[in-house]
């Protein structure tokens, strides 16, 4: 029996601020994206308790709460504080999976005896969290992630939860299907039109009748209205061999639509994608740019190159080349760059000395900015006087590699 | 414009220029021809990178002028005429294709908006012989990148050097690098450096071999029957940004790529002094067996060379090793290397003499390999970190 926990930061931006600074302790906060973009992305729970909500918009916001201080969130305090937050959850398993940045799952099936019980663990993390950084985190633990994730949902905020196998169906009977992890409001729309409304009717419901409407993914929610899942917590590593896609996407601060705007963030997103790969020794054939319109609608190109590169150059001019080759009819909302046709140990010597002398610039500048942080150096092409920080996509993760594409 | 032509005549030419014609049709007029009738008849066709201009034989003329058609349609439809075909203008917007009963009426552009071939002031007139040319290409252009976001190594450097009377073409993707070197009759009194883009220097060899291409092979049209056989001569036009090469009254017309090719003769190593004989086929066949296992891990390969061995392996984690020996022809002390084989492997499918020399000297430093017996062709191939 495997014991799942999960580590969920409560209020993550409002409370890494309101610790930031004193004078927003015990206020209602809401952390916006950008001076630009007005919707809150996190509010604390001051202002939660007024009727703030994620995804409100400033005006909506002050509607309900006038007094709420608006904060512009700062994604470096935040990616900084997860990463330190991974290395106190790496105290006690190593198989730690930064589900996002303010989520994490942690294996401790063959680890939790060493302190004692699952819950012993989870106030420890809790403890050591409040310690650190004075933020409260809710922990939930289960037999899986499913139920992990659950278990720190419905005992939020502040809370320690243990859903032990025998409890699940119970939990489970009436539970709306729409706050299980992973039934969007579609899929809970479809269910209420199959008069499926908990997530015990769902565990009832017959396999052949959720196929036939949902195809491969009924039997999944079957089993997931079972508090049945199987889906490892996958921790980051270069030990893998079967990555698939490095990454990064970026809303940004507000639509751009100018080729030298955009040629800043691919260059800003390719540093990051190729620091990565060089961090864990991969190299890509493939790159790939995504590109959300302001409408939403999203698509995206790719190249394929002859030889496969970790150069963030390489990486950049390829990039703005495939953009280059597009008329784009909207203001642009989010980019996306990945590499993926991943080799790694690729140990091919180069034949010019400016090839090598590019290598050794690189490496140094990796360098520097794993021992002082990264964006101490950074290319120019990627400085801007108003660049502001976008709201962080979910995806986040501090390092690593993504196992599908 | 009003005039007859046979189908053989246009046909012939139509197919010509099929290859030039853009068919990614980022700009509409590309996918378009030019026909001029005047003096001269020719037909222009460009892709902005390339263009070929050729002459027309033209039966009757009634009337001049310039018309800008679909090129890939008129072929087409061409190909399935018979007999002589009119041609017959409608201001410049359409035309009439008639023959016996069969009339098409086409859209066509405005042939004032065709680009426009460029005037040359300032250029240097080489001769060279074509079919050398066009081998020199072929033995060549596998090392030039092909996707490189650094535009020089997308392409081969055309170098010659007046005080030796070299021409040497240079192609390299920064891993690998081939070069041949012919002499040439020429009196200047400045090096020539030219870098021609990949995919130019592809079609500048179709064009050299469809020039001295005989007729059985035009009609069947497979590029596996471009065989290059005459010794017909090409004369190439140099300017500052294109260069002409023309066989015949054909004219071929390439873009050239700014900027500044590396440094190749540097990296050419000339001191190697483990120099290893090997039976070509039997190299290749090895390599291909045994870089199966390491396809997905950049073709590495391991080569332990040692007096009359060479032992080839590669492992795999994930799948296994595998393991060959080959007889070579060697008596000095043991070296290992590592090598992407795919490498390895274009440079000998490039060459063909029976033996090969593989001259080497550390692990990490780069190895040249040549046919047996031919200093003016050879391949660099640097090693890979094992």
């Amino acid at each position: 029996m495997r014991v799942i926990l999960l580590v969920d930061m409560d209020a993550f931006f409002a409370s890494v601020e309101q610790q930031a600074n004193p004078a927003l302790r015990g206020k209602p906060v809401g952390v916006i994206g950008s001076g630009k973009r007005t919707v809150i992305t996190t509010a604390s729970y001051e202002a939660r308790s007024c009727g703030v909500k994620t995804g409100m918009n400033l005006y909506e916001a002050r509607q309900v709460c006038p007094e709420l201080i608006v904060v512009v969130g700062d994604n470096d305090k935040y990616t900084h504080t997860c990463r330190q937050l991974k290395e106190i959850y790496k105290r006690f398993t190593p198989l730690v999976e930064v589900y996002s940045v303010d989520e994490a799952f942690l294996d401790i099936t063959g680890s939790y005896h060493l302190f004692g019980s699952p819950i012993e663990v989870g106030k420890r993390i809790k403890y050591l969290i409040k310690q650190s950084f004075g933020i409260n985190a809710t922990v939930g633990i289960g037999p899986n992630k499913l139920v992990a994730k659950l278990a720190a949902d419905i005992s939020k905020p502040d809370g320690l939860r243990w859903i032990k196998k025998e409890e699940i169906p119970d939990i489970l009977e009436d539970l709306p299907v729409e706050q299980l992890w992973g039934i969007g409001r579609k899929t809970a729309e479809r269910l209420r039109s199959l008069g499926i409304k908990t997530c015990g009717q769902l565990g009832r419901a017959s396999s052949g009748m959720l196929r036939s409407r949902f195809g491969v993914l009924g039997e999944h929610l079957k089993a997931m209205a079972q508090g049945v899942d199987h889906s490892p917590v996958l921790p980051e590593s270069e030990d893998f061999g079967d990555t698939k896609s490095i990454g990064h996407s970026m809303t940004l601060p507000r639509d751009i639509y100018t080729r030298t705007e955009i040629d800043r963030y691919l260059m800003l997103l390719a540093e990051m994608v190729a620091s990565r790969a060089r961090r864990y020794g991969y190299e890509g054939r493939v790159i790939t740019v995504i590109i959300r319109y302001r409408s939403f609608e999203t698509f995206s190109l790719r190249k394929r190159l002859s030889i496969p590169t970790d150069d963030t150059h390489l990486i950049f001019r390829t990039a703005r080349d495939i953009v280059r080759s597009v008329r784009l009819r909207e203001p642009v909302r989010l980019i996306g760059v990945s590499i993926s046709g991943l080799t790694q140990g690729n140990n091919q010597i180069p034949l010019f000395e400016e090839q090598k002398r590019r290598k050794r610039l690189l490496n140094t500048l990796d360098e520097i900015n794993t021992r002082f942080g990264s964006n101490t150096l950074l290319w120019a092409a990627a400085l801007k006087s108003d660049r502001e920080p976008g709201v962080i996509s979910p995806a986040w993760r501090p390092d690593g590699v993504r196992r599908t594409l | 414009m009003n005039i007859r032509v046979s189908k053989e005549e246009l046909q012939k030419r139509l197919s010509d220029i099929q290859s030039v014609v853009d068919k990614r049709a980022t700009m509409p007029i590309l996918g378009h021809f030019l026909l001029s009738v005047g003096e001269e008849s020719y037909i222009t066709a460009t892709d902005l990178e390339t263009a070929i201009k050729e002459p027309i034989g033209v039966l009757d003329i009634k009337e001049r002028g310039d018309l800008c058609i679909p090129a890939k349609k008129l072929y087409e439809i061409v190909r399935e005429m018979d007999g002589e075909i009119e041609i017959d203008s409608e201001g410049t917007e359409w035309i009439k294709l008639k023959t016996g009963k069969s009339l098409f009426r086409i859209a066509c552009m405005n042939p004032e908006d065709f680009p426009k071939w460029p005037q040359f002031t300032d250029k240097i007139t080489l001769e060279f012989e074509a079919d050398k040319l066009h081998q020199m290409i072929d033995r060549t252009i596998y090392a030039a990148g092909e996707s490189d976001t650094r535009y020089t190594l997308n392409s081969l450097l055309f170098h010659i050097k007046p005080g030796d009377k070299t021409f040497t073409i240079v192609g390299t993707d920064g891993h690998r690098l081939s070069m041949i070197k012919d002499s040439i009759d020429i009196d200047l009194d400045k090096e020539i450096k030219v870098i021609v883009p990949r995919k130019s220097a592809s079609e500048l060899r179709r064009f050299l071999a469809k020039g001295t291409k005989t007729k059985e092979a035009e009609e069947t049209e497979g590029e596996s029957q471009e065989v290059a056989e005459s010794t017909g001569r090409v004369k190439i036009d140099v300017a500052t940004n294109h260069v002409v090469f023309k066989t015949g009254d054909v004219e071929f017309l390439v873009r050239l790529i700014e900027g500044n090719y590396p440094n190749y003769e540097q990296v050419i190593p000339s001191a190697n002094e483990k120099k290893v004989g090997i039976n070509r086929e039997v190299f290749m066949k090895a390599l291909r067996r045994v870089s199966i296992i390491s396809k997905d891990r950049s073709n590495a390969i391991k080569l332990d060379v040692s007096p009359g061995v060479l032992t080839i392996t590669a492992s795999n984690p994930d799948i296994g090793e595998a393991k060959d020996e080959i007889e070579i022809d060697y008596s000095g002390e043991a070296i290992s290397l590592g090598f992407n084989a795919r490498y390895l492997l274009d440079a000998l499918n490039s060459m063909s003499s029976d033996r090969v020399i593989f001259e080497l000297q550390e692990p990490l430093s780069p190895t040249l390999l040549k046919e047996e017996g031919r200093d003016d062709y050879l391949c660099v191939v640097m090693p890979m970190r094992i």
